[in-house]
């Protein structure tokens, strides 16, 4: 038998077969980063919670959606509690930075506006770039309608956060105006 | 001819000015930024004087308009234009139609010169105060008031959505403004002041188009007199003005505050900025 013909199948096995120790490697080490399976959302939570601290913090953000989802089939005023005290232990388990996690939460459940942060003065900062300004107010808006409205049954500051939009708006007109003919 | 919202503007605007004179012992009381200086509130009392002489001349004018066009009306001079008696009728209508020009064109110029006055000092006080002085952050901290998760009071007056509103009406809403506003803060004096701003800086621009179409308007009245005829464009005129003196029955005002809710929020979290 020549020894090129016993060589070449060889060869073919021997690659097939680390392949697949390969392949059956990874499949050992990926977590699992399933969707929670409850509806409850403390339970959701805890399913999460266990979910992140075993890698899957890379699907952070899908997890909070689908939190504030299953949040919004019971909505209620405590969901604003569950969402802080998640946020908080996200940011202590190093998921989140503090900033990182009040802009989560401010973002939802807070009347004001994250999207009017700024270091610098209205004159030389917000009104350069008030129309980018107002339309990340108005998708905030969005958010603050769902958290507020929806996750925690908050009208009030839901209807409080949607005449402050109006507000900054006439406001920063007046003002950037004035900015304006200033120059 | 001039158009109907160009006159409204130009007879709101003193009006809204005016309500606001009795506003500076409530604005006193809230000293944190100063968008309401003494120069403002003396420029608001002028410009809230020139209003009212204004809209006293021209009611009594309206008042005879009216009963011009009623009895025009009555003697069936719709259709019936040819005849002596309505040309006369339509000729006196148009005598006092040019008497409301008049006095909108002696007004105007001091009425113009006080708005812009206005504007100006409000210009200064809002570029200073919220434009150079406070980050976009201290801007939504100065509306909110501190108090982000209260709902605001019921029924809260606003200056927004005057048109149309009977002017005892308007009046009553801006006593309630001006009354509420030492308990409200500074949260309300910055929408106040940039919408009074606002307003002041379109009207401005109104008023210069106004004393050029008042001219226009007096020379086609004063044709039109040969042949004593009543134009569609003057009834409008006159009927955009009576609805500013007297109020428009059709109009709605803007609903002011949310509706109310009935949710308690105790919980703060400690994330809340």
């Amino acid at each position: 038998m020549n020894l090129k013909a016993i060589r070449r199948p060889l060869l073919t096995l021997a690659a097939l077969s680390s392949m697949t120790l390969f392949l059956v490697a990874c499949a050992s080490t990926a977590p699992v980063c399933g969707s929670p399976q409850s509806r409850n959302l403390n339970t959701a939570i805890d399913g999460v919670q266990t979910s992140l601290i075993n890698g899957c913090h890379a699907h952070f953000d899908r997890y909070y959606d689908e939190l504030l989802d299953i949040a919004e089939g019971d909505p209620k005023p405590e969901n604003k509690r569950e969402f802080s005290e998640f946020l908080v232990w996200s940011s202590d388990q190093g998921l989140l930075s503090t900033r990182q996690a009040e802009d989560y939460y401010n973002r939802f459940f807070n009347v004001k506006f994250m999207s009017m942060r700024g270091d610098y003065n209205n004159c030389s900062h917000t009104c350069p770039n008030k129309q980018k300004v107002l339309f990340d107010m108005e998708r905030e808006l969005s958010d603050k309608e769902r958290g507020l409205l929806k996750v925690s049954r908050d009208a009030d500051g839901y209807y409080r956060a949607d005449q402050l939009y109006q507000e900054v708006e006439l406001v920063l007109e007046a003002t950037c105006n004035a900015c304006a003919a200033g120059r | 001819m001039m158009k109907i919202s160009v006159v409204r503007k130009t007879l709101s605007l003193g009006i809204a000015t005016l309500s606001l004179l009795s506003a500076t012992s409530s604005f006193a009381t809230t000293p944190t930024i100063r968008l309401f200086p003494t120069t403002v509130v003396e420029d608001l009392r002028q410009t809230g004087n020139v209003a009212r002489d204004m809209e006293t001349g021209l009611q009594e004018v309206i008042g005879r308009l009216d009963q011009q066009q009623e009895l025009y009306n009555e003697s069936k001079c719709d259709g019936a234009e040819n005849d002596s008696g309505c040309q006369r009728l339509a000729r006196q209508i148009g005598a006092t139609y040019l008497e409301m020009l008049t006095i909108m064109e002696e007004r105007l110029p001091d009425m113009e010169h006080t708005v812009n006055n206005t504007k100006l000092s409000l210009e200064k006080g809002l570029r200073n105060e919220l434009g150079k002085k406070m980050t976009p952050w201290k801007l939504q901290e100065t509306l909110v008031g501190g108090k982000a998760s209260e709902a605001l009071p019921q029924n809260t007056p606003t200056l927004r959505g005057r048109s149309g509103m009977r002017l005892s009406e308007r009046f009553k809403q801006y006593y309630q403004l001006v009354a509420t506003s030492g308990a409200k803060g500074d949260q309300s004096l910055a929408v106040l002041a940039s919408d009074i701003y606002l307003d002041m800086d379109e009207t401005s621009l109104l008023i210069q188009r106004t004393r050029q179409e008042i001219a226009r308007a007096t020379l086609m009245e004063q044709l039109n007199q040969s042949f004593g005829i009543i134009t569609p464009e003057m009834i409008e005129v006159v009927g955009g003005v009576k609805s500013i003196l007297f109020g428009d029955e059709d109009a709605q005002t803007l609903v002011a505050g949310p509706p109310p809710g009935s949710v308690e929020q105790a919980y703060r979290s400690p994330l809340e900025q």
